[in-house]
């Protein structure tokens, strides 16, 4: 069990150009989960494999525990890793790949029997032990890379996207044993993911990532409720936040028929006149045209999934996402394409950005 | 699902006379393809003097596999020191040192980044393109100042020139070439995760290539044993150009002990044609599968 410390850590691909992961500060607790997230080619996989020492650091330095890791190889670092095609040995049975590692350790045979047997049956793959992968399934291939990681009892697990070969029902269903196998045994665990679902249900705290450079790093739900800047707010969340752009005016910030007040620091700290008002789909409520402090809108095409309804609603001289304002409503609510009604943001979830910086206008609690 | 599925028929009478008119040609074309073997088949079976009197189309008065037996030692191929023996004494050594070579340079070049790999395939296979003939004269100079000792060869001369492993060196130097580039395009479709897999587990570089690599190769690495057997089996040029002695000559220099200065036996030279191709044609036979894939490999993935 360790911490994993990442010290101002770089990676450039070429000299001169962006770098792929741009001065890392990042500390993962002793048994924690931490799931980095972000679109892709933001670095995640990048950083991932600094940590495990397949892709050279250059610049800041790694902790492993107490252990400058920096320049040391794979091997020398005590981790483990679940790859996104899994990386099974196809020429080895699954007993085999398990043992692998344990094998090059030169322990002896009883003692690898016995541990592969361990975490064969922690995955429920007894049965499957004399086979070769071809004879597999996904979600079985998938549990023996994750047995290959456990038998090695290793201060980290890294996981690069490792269910992003399953589909979407066998996703959900290894998504919960994962993050409950993790707790059971409690080994530091860092998961990249480009889902922002997985990453908010599976960890303990949520990295942000965009170009290489950490956006912030929080509890799936304060990412949730106080993300940092326009990206976190419109990465996090499905469906996306509404991003709507707004102006200056005395009341506050005014977009269509609405105002949002402004607090004098809010105030203070704008850069220029512009705010960006965040307003997610499940935080505004649906009213009668013209209500007071709502959004005038008309229904353009309404998702209906039964236990919730999507409505996409054009607001005159507002561009919301792909052009639409999007609300979450009561499933099954009769609320038809071309409805004229009100958008009424809850209390308190109004989100509110600079727009020229992106950064959070901080509202007093 | 199965209900989807409907049978295409084709129309009877546009396919049929096409169909017929097709097998006819490819039976012809086939059965032109066997008459030299076949006919040498057939003559070998028959004594010189029938053949002379009656020419090689007619029938037989008498069948038997006398010019087989008398080929076999006329042509020296039996024994320790017989051309069967020198032939395997070249081939064997040969194909496992090309494959050993070769995928130790496949392995370098397709699994590690280095600024001179592309440079490196291409002198490998280029070597490839350079004709034998031109290089024999300089190799045979060459080799004739190679100092070598006499205890390991038979043929006391000092030097390397006339020793079966001169023919295997330059065996060994030529294919590697093919070889490296055949086993290199294939080790590039092995996923590179698996040797990150491997070196996070722990595994040294070594032990990525004899138990991680080379265990996957084992499809190319078959196809190209069963090519590179008929290729060395085959040869004939350095067999001749290198080995001044005849002792030291490989099977395919039988043929040549069997036809006499002014009188050539036809039905036991192709008595002991039979017995010379029969390996290859044994070992094509039985390793089909893998001889045509080795054709094929590297030029599309998987």
């Amino acid at each position: 069990m360790a911490t994993v410390t990442f010290d101002n850590a770089s990676r450039i691909y070429q000299s001169g150009q962006r770098p792929a992961v741009d001065s890392l500060n990042l500390t993962i607790d002793d048994g924690e989960f931490l799931v980095l997230v972000g679109p892709s080619g933001c670095g995640k996989s990048t950083t991932l494999r600094m940590l495990a020492g397949l892709e050279p650091i250059d610049g800041g330095n790694v902790f492993i525990g107490d252990i400058d890791v920096t320049m040391l190889p794979p091997r020398e670092r005590d981790i483990a890793m679940v790859f996104q095609s899994y990386a099974l040995y196809p020429h080895m049975t699954v007993a085999e790949n398990i043992g692998f590692h344990l094998k090059i350790k030169k322990l002896p045979k009883d003692e690898i029997t016995q541990r592969v047997k361990e975490a064969a049956a922690l995955l429920d793959l007894q049965d499957y032990l004399n086979r070769k992968p071809a004879k597999l399934s996904g979600g079985q291939r998938q549990r023996v890379a994750m047995g290959r990681a456990i038998v090695r009892q290793p201060k980290v697990f890294l996981m690069d996207e490792p269910l992003s070969n399953l589909d979407a029902k066998l996703r959900v269903q290894t998504r919960t044993q994962i993050a409950a196998l993790q707790r059971r045994l409690g080994v530091t665990t860092l998961y990249v993911t480009h889902d922002q679902v997985e990453a908010m249900t599976m960890g303990d705290r949520v990295a942000v990532l965009k170009d290489g450079i950490l956006q912030q790093c929080a509890s799936p739900r304060e990412l949730f409720i106080n993300p940092v800047n326009i990206f976190v707010a419109g990465f996090i969340g499905s469906p996306a936040m509404n991003l709507l752009q707004a102006h200056v005016t005395e009341g506050g910030a005014t977009i269509g028929s609405m105002t949002v007040p402004l607090t004098p620091d809010q105030r203070g700290s704008l850069t220029s006149e512009a705010v960006t008002i965040g307003l997610r789909p499940e935080g505004l409520s649906v009213g009668a045209h013209g209500a007071l402090g709502g959004l005038d809108a008309t229904v353009e095409t309404v998702e209906e999934l039964g236990s919730d309804a999507f409505l996409y609603c054009t607001v005159p001289g507002v561009e919301g996402v792909e052009g639409f304002v999007v609300a979450r409503a009561e499933g099954l609510s009769g609320t038809r394409a071309s409805d004229r009604i009100s958008l009424i943001p809850d209390h308190g979830v109004v989100h509110l950005f600079d727009t020229a910086t992106g950064l959070r206008l901080t509202s007093p609690k | 699902m199965s209900s989807s599925l409907t049978l295409v028929q084709r129309k009877p009478g546009y396919s049929k006379p096409l169909r017929s008119l097709t097998y006819a040609f490819l039976t012809a074309v086939a059965l032109a393809w066997m008459v030299p073997i076949l006919g040498a088949f057939y003559s070998s079976l028959r004594p010189y003097a029938e053949t002379q009197r009656k020419g090689i189309f007619s029938m037989p008065d008498s069948l038997s596999f006398k010019n087989y037996g008398d080929a076999f030692k006329q042509g020296g191929m039996g024994g320790w020191h017989g051309t069967f023996a020198n032939t395997a004494f070249i081939v064997f050594p040969s194909i496992a040192l090309i494959l050993l070579f070769s995928s130790f340079m496949a392995f370098a070049v397709s699994r590690f980044t280095w600024r001179f790999n592309i440079t490196l395939l291409l002198i490998f296979t280029a070597g490839n393109l350079l004709p034998a003939q031109v290089i024999f004269k300089p190799l045979f100079s060459f080799y004739e100042h190679v100092p070598w000792p006499n205890f390991l060869s038979d043929t006391n001369t000092g030097h390397l020139l006339g020793t079966k492993i001169a023919v295997i060196i330059i065996h060994v130097a030529f294919q590697t070439g093919f070889c490296t580039f055949v086993l290199s395009n294939y080790m590039k479709t092995i996923p590179k995760e698996l040797n990150e897999a491997a070196l996070v587990d722990g595994a040294s570089v070594p032990r990525q290539f004899f138990q991680i690599i080379l265990p996957l190769c084992r499809p190319a690495l078959a196809a190209l044993a069963t090519l590179e057997f008929t290729w060395l089996y085959n040869d004939f040029f350095w067999a001749v150009v290198l080995l001044n002695q005849g002792s030291e000559r490989p099977i395919t220099s039988s043929i040549a002990n069997l036809g006499g200065q002014y009188f050539s036996n036809d039905n036991l030279i192709a008595a002991g044609s039979m017995i010379i191709a029969m390996p290859t044609l044994a070992v094509y036979l039985m390793l089909q599968k893998q001889f045509i894939s080795g054709l094929t490999l590297g030029a599309s993935k998987g």
